[in-house]
């Protein structure tokens, strides 16, 4: 009896969707539903009908994404026309809130086919552990996944299998606002030391082109580490924690104090969106046109250049490093999540990769559009071939820079504390900052005992 | 049953569930989408319930309210909430209080309704804008309060401008003013509506019996108001021992931060930290309530009835 | 004109005009002193949406250039802002008459036909008041939901809504009938009306008050609300204002802060004109209310 009723929900939502979609009339639709409403008797009739082929292909594919990719990408709604069955959403996912998703599948059941927004660092580990999303390996071709640039897939790796496929790269660097630097008497070039970097925001401060010199955003993920990085990559625990207490983290909250020094005084306040994260007081400074450099994923300078009287004016360059040292960065790639319980998989990959390859996404997110400047680059390496053999005349000096600096870079570890750790650890390593613990060794030993407590309630 | 009258019995049972058709839709709306999710928390805080695991939760006891009991961020994060409503509670009441009495004399009926409309203003815009809008206020770089105070009189330079937001003493202070901000009108309204049922006639004799303006508001405005009154600090001491969206918005997972309250504990816990552990989460949002709900007996005990 | 003039005593010629209204002035004063704090942020919000950007990331008041493409921009790029915006006054106005509705009988029937188990009732209301349950339940409502088919559904979410508010507003309705004396309801009860009558023409009258703090206490939370909202819909256009709003700002796509002012000033636009047009209803029946009382 239950079921039969669900049998005649289900062909009822089917043609609701097909009416939705236009595929059917609306007179169609009544009839359908007149039959559905019959019970058993009427699915004999239903088949004549139609029902049936409704309820195989039962929805179009249905990718959900996280709000701020359609904002710095608008040209995404343009190549979803190349998919006329698509079922275009946005993701309940406000500030990393995955919620939603993890409660769905624990009822065998997903809305959604793909989310677009998967950082894996952030909630890979966590959607896996929840049993949320599945790999790609089963519907990705081979030769996508080879053309992954080396880093890249080993950070959307966990266990051999491809939990992400990456779509928007963002690395960390620095950036430097060029009219103010010259009026500074500084050449417009990167520096290549922190030394350097910190001689040259002094020089800004001292003569008076700005009244802050170097920022950074407070957030571990793109100080701590990154910084760390610019020592040496080896900085992880075995289990895939970040080592605070190592050395290369040590130095660079040394770093940090020293650029404070030099920095706009609110520099280690929250943001002002996305619980904090967001909107963050480097930003404000560098849009304001109040600091001379920042060091931060490239979409940050980009975004905040915006406002400025002359976008241009803005440069950017490799991260500093310390002298002696690897030299390397931090990045992350935003990409898609699988759902276990989704459908059309054959069909997700077909999109994703069209997606991600298409040449629109890319020329808008490097030479910009009217309303977005995002400056994320592609994941693959056959795009970079391609730049390298015919550059476009759109094309801009720091893409080459980022790649170079892609083969030295690497991703924070996926673990269920890979974003965690460092909000549990801020207000640890920034006691240090504000001058209440005297030893930076302390205070790194502080992080480290706090995480390991926390990682052992669970 | 040693009634004399059965009839009336009956009766009596009659009317009883005539009685209860009034409260049906109530109740109904009460125990689905209150009385059951509070009893569910309350069973989750029993449990290991782990949200992103799959292992069934396990009976645990006491165990995770002897653990936020242990925690010293159990306590300091309430102490902030006690904090911030303590900042907040007495000036949501008062400057309303005010300005109703204020308006409530203006005589010129255009006046009033323009008054009046500006009061509800605040209130009119959902809280996400409300944020959004003293975000700009308090920024430290760009605000227009910095401005005034750096670039117009220069009390202040941009090394030593106030940080409002974002994690300083200042911060939870800020909030409170916000948060008065957009209850100035809201709550002048309710008293604007207690006023109203004061009869003119009666502060009219009370004046001609000599009585001067504080001796009226003692004597006769401030005790009529005092249900509003107790509506509202009940009402505000509940929403504000339990903010969250600002906190969330102002101030993040850092737990150093002001804004890092026992609401905030809860909802870290909850949902962004390791495999989001939702029973002890629950046992913490369980001892909140539970340390509210004690001071709301206090509240309404000051409150009470009387003569 | 005021008080003032009831007392004659307090005017004697010689006094200047501005002795004679001090109080008047003070109180007029103290009034524009609020309302110059409730408006001034507002006023700069304005200004804000049509600052071009540089002069956006600037703190001088007064732009040196100005931009009013920031409207054009919104509206182009939340195409279902007018959907969003029906949305959120349709959920409001159904749960502020459903909650009020709710609150209304209840209240009564607490006070006036004193049912069997009132005490317990009243605790229980009481009680959930100081419960976190949007924050700590949200999985359970969620779930709730769910199984009534009803997540991403506008009109589901009023569901929940009511209930947002539903403990207050009784407590508030049964404090306001156990103002009304018990002999006025028995008398009419007596005189043959029946206990809806007795509730309609006797009993509401008397309480318009506080009905109208519980109007505007459950208009307030359903029209600002965002967690409920973004949590149990997807879809853009099934969507409340304030969600879709809270995602133009958030995230790292946030918007430049001219556009985002733009949008603040499209929406509360409507909502003032409206409220404009309501008060005038709204204030009679407070005033009628009193009249009657």
């Amino acid at each position: 009896m239950v079921e039969r009723k669900e049998q005649e929900l289900l062909l009822q939502e089917a043609s609701r969707k097909q009416l939705l979609r236009g595929q059917i009339d609306r007179r169609e639709f009544l009839s359908r539903s007149l039959v559905a409403g019959l019970g058993m008797a009427g699915v004999g009739v239903a088949a004549k009908y139609g029902i049936g082929s409704a309820l195989a292909q039962d929805r179009p594919l249905t990718p959900t994404f996280y709000d701020w990719i359609e904002n710095l990408h608008p040209g995404i709604p343009a190549i979803n026309e190349g998919f006329p069955d698509l079922n275009y959403q946005i993701a309940p996912v406000q500030g990393f809130g995955i919620e939603r998703f993890v409660a769905e599948a624990k009822n065998g059941e997903s809305t959604w086919d793909v989310y677009v927004g998967q950082t894996p660092f952030v909630e890979m580990t966590s959607l896996v552990e929840a049993d949320v999303i599945e790999p790609w390996d089963d519907y990705i071709p081979a030769e996508v996944l080879d053309d992954m640039i080396p880093a890249i897939r080993d950070e959307c790796t966990i266990d051999g299998k491809l939990y992400s496929w990456p779509f928007f790269l963002d690395v960390a660097g620095q950036g430097w606002h060029s009219g103010l630097t010259t009026t500074a008497g500084l050449p417009d070039s990167a520096p290549e030391t922190w030394d350097d970097y910190l001689a040259n925001a002094q020089a800004v401060i001292d003569s008076g082109a700005a009244p802050f010199g170097a920022t950074f955003d407070a957030h571990g993920w793109r100080c701590v580490a990154p910084m760390a990085h610019s020592m040496s990559k080896d900085v992880y625990t075995p289990e895939g924690l970040f080592d605070f207490t190592s050395e290369p983290a040590i130095e660079a909250l040394i770093l940090m104090k020293k650029i404070m020094a030099v920095a706009n005084p609110d520099i280690l306040l929250a943001g002002a969106t996305d619980g904090g994260v967001n909107g963050t007081p480097d930003e404000v400074a560098f849009a304001a046109q109040r600091v001379g450099y920042i060091t931060k994923y490239f979409n940050a300078p980009l975004r905040m250049a915006q406002y400025w009287d002359e976008p241009t004016q803005l440069h950017l360059g490799p991260l500093p490093k310390f002298k002696g040292g690897e030299g390397s960065t931090v990045f992350w790639t935003t990409g898609s999540a699988l759902f276990k319980h989704g459908q059309n998989k054959e069909k997700a990959a077909e999109y994703i990769k069209a997606l991600t390859y298409d040449p629109r996404i890319w020329k808008d997110s490097i030479a910009g559009t009217e309303t977005s400047h995002p400056g994320q680059l592609p994941p693959y390496k056959s795009i970079y071939a391609e730049w390298d053999a015919n550059p476009p005349d759109w094309m801009l000096p720091f893409v080459a820079l980022v790649r170079a600096q892609l083969d030295k870079a690497k991703a924070i570890e996926n673990n269920l504390f890979g974003l965690s750790q460092f909000q549990i650890g801020q207000p640890l390593w920034q006691a240090y900052l504000t001058g209440e613990v005297e030893d930076p060794k302390v205070a790194m030993q502080n992080v480290m005992d706090a995480v390991k407590a926390e990682r052992d309630r669970g | 049953m040693q009634r004399p009258h059965t009839s009336a019995t009956a009766r009596h049972l009659k009317d009883n569930l005539g009685t209860w058709v009034f409260l049906l839709p109530t109740l109904l709306f009460f125990v689905g989408y209150q009385v059951y999710p509070i009893f569910r928390v309350v069973w989750i805080s029993f449990t290991n319930y782990e949200f992103l695991s799959n292992d069934p939760a396990q009976w645990v006891g006491f165990g995770n309210y002897v653990e936020a009991l242990n925690d010293p961020l159990m306590w300091d994060s309430l102490w902030r909430a006690a904090y911030f409503t303590m900042m907040f509670l007495p000036g949501t009441i008062i400057f309303p209080m005010i300005l109703a009495i204020l308006v409530d004399r203006v005589q010129q009926p255009k006046l009033q309704t323009l008054y009046r409309i500006v009061l509800l203003i605040p209130a009119l815009i959902p809280s996400t804008l409300v944020f959004v809008l003293w975000k700009w206020m308090y920024n430290y770089q760009v605000g227009p309060i910095n401005y005034l105070l750096v670039d117009v009189f220069g009390i202040f330079t941009y090394q030593n401008a106030p940080q409002w937001l974002g994690g300083t003493a200042l911060t939870l202070p800020s909030i409170a003013v916000m948060e008065v901000w957009w209850g100035l009108g809201y709550h002048a309204i309710f008293f604007l509506a207690g006023l109203a049922a004061i009869p003119k006639e009666m502060i009219e004799a009370a004046r001609l019996d000599g009585a001067n303006e504080w001796k009226v508001f003692w004597h006769i405005t401030l005790p009529r108001l005092a249900p509003i009154m107790m509506i509202l600090v009940v009402l505000r001491f509940g929403t504000s021992m339990a903010v969250i969206d600002e906190y969330l918005i102002f101030g993040g997972f850092n737990r150093a931060s002001p804004t890092y309250t026992w609401t905030m504990f809860m909802y870290d816990q909850a949902f962004n930290i390791g495999l989001w552990r939702q029973g002890f989460a629950a046992a913490i949002g369980m001892i909140g309530a539970v340390v509210m709900i004690f001071f709301v007996g206090i509240l309404l005990y000051i409150f009470r009835p009387r003569g | 004109m005021t008080h003032e003039a009831a007392h004659p005593v307090a005017y004697t010629p010689q006094q200047t005009w501005f002795a004679r209204n001090r109080s008047l002035l003070i109180r007029h004063g103290v009034i524009w002193f609020f309302m110059l704090i409730i408006l001034a942020p507002l006023a700069w919000v304005l200004l804000l949406s049509v600052k071009s950007l540089p002069d956006s990331m600037r703190g001088q008041l007064w732009p040196r250039k100005f931009d009013f493409t920031h409207y054009g921009y919104v509206l182009g790029k939340i195409e279902t802002l007018p959907q969003n915006l029906f949305n959120s006054i349709y959920v409001t106005g159904a749960t502020v008459i459903i909650t009020t509705l709710c609150a209304v009988l209840a209240g009564y029937a607490l006070v006036h036909l004193r049912p069997f188990g009132r005490a317990v009732i009243f605790t229980a209301l009481l009680l959930s008041l100081y419960f976190p349950t949007r924050v700590v339940a949200i999985i359970s409502i969620y779930e709730l939901q769910d199984s009534l088919g009803l997540i991403n559904s506008t009109t589901g979410l009023i569901l929940p809504y009511v209930t947002l508010n539903l403990a207050i507003s009784v407590l508030i309705m049964r404090a306001v009938f156990q103002l009304v004396p018990h002999e006025v309801i028995e008398s009419a009860r007596l005189d043959g009306a029946g206990v809806w009558k007795t509730l309609w023409f006797i009993g509401l009258p008397l309480v318009r008050n506080g009905l109208v703090v519980v109007l505007i206490v459950n208009f307030v939370t359903a029209w600002g609300e965002f967690l409920l909202g973004s949590t149990l819909t997807n879809d853009q256009e099934a969507r409340t204002m304030p969600v879709v709003l809270a995602a133009a700002q958030g995230g790292m796509g946030q918007w430049a802060w001219p556009r985002i002012a733009a949008v603040y000033v499209i929406v509360v636009t409507p909502g003032l004109i409206a409220f404009a047009f309501a008060q005038k209803l709204f204030f009679k029946g407070l005033a009628e209310g009193v009249v009657k009382g």
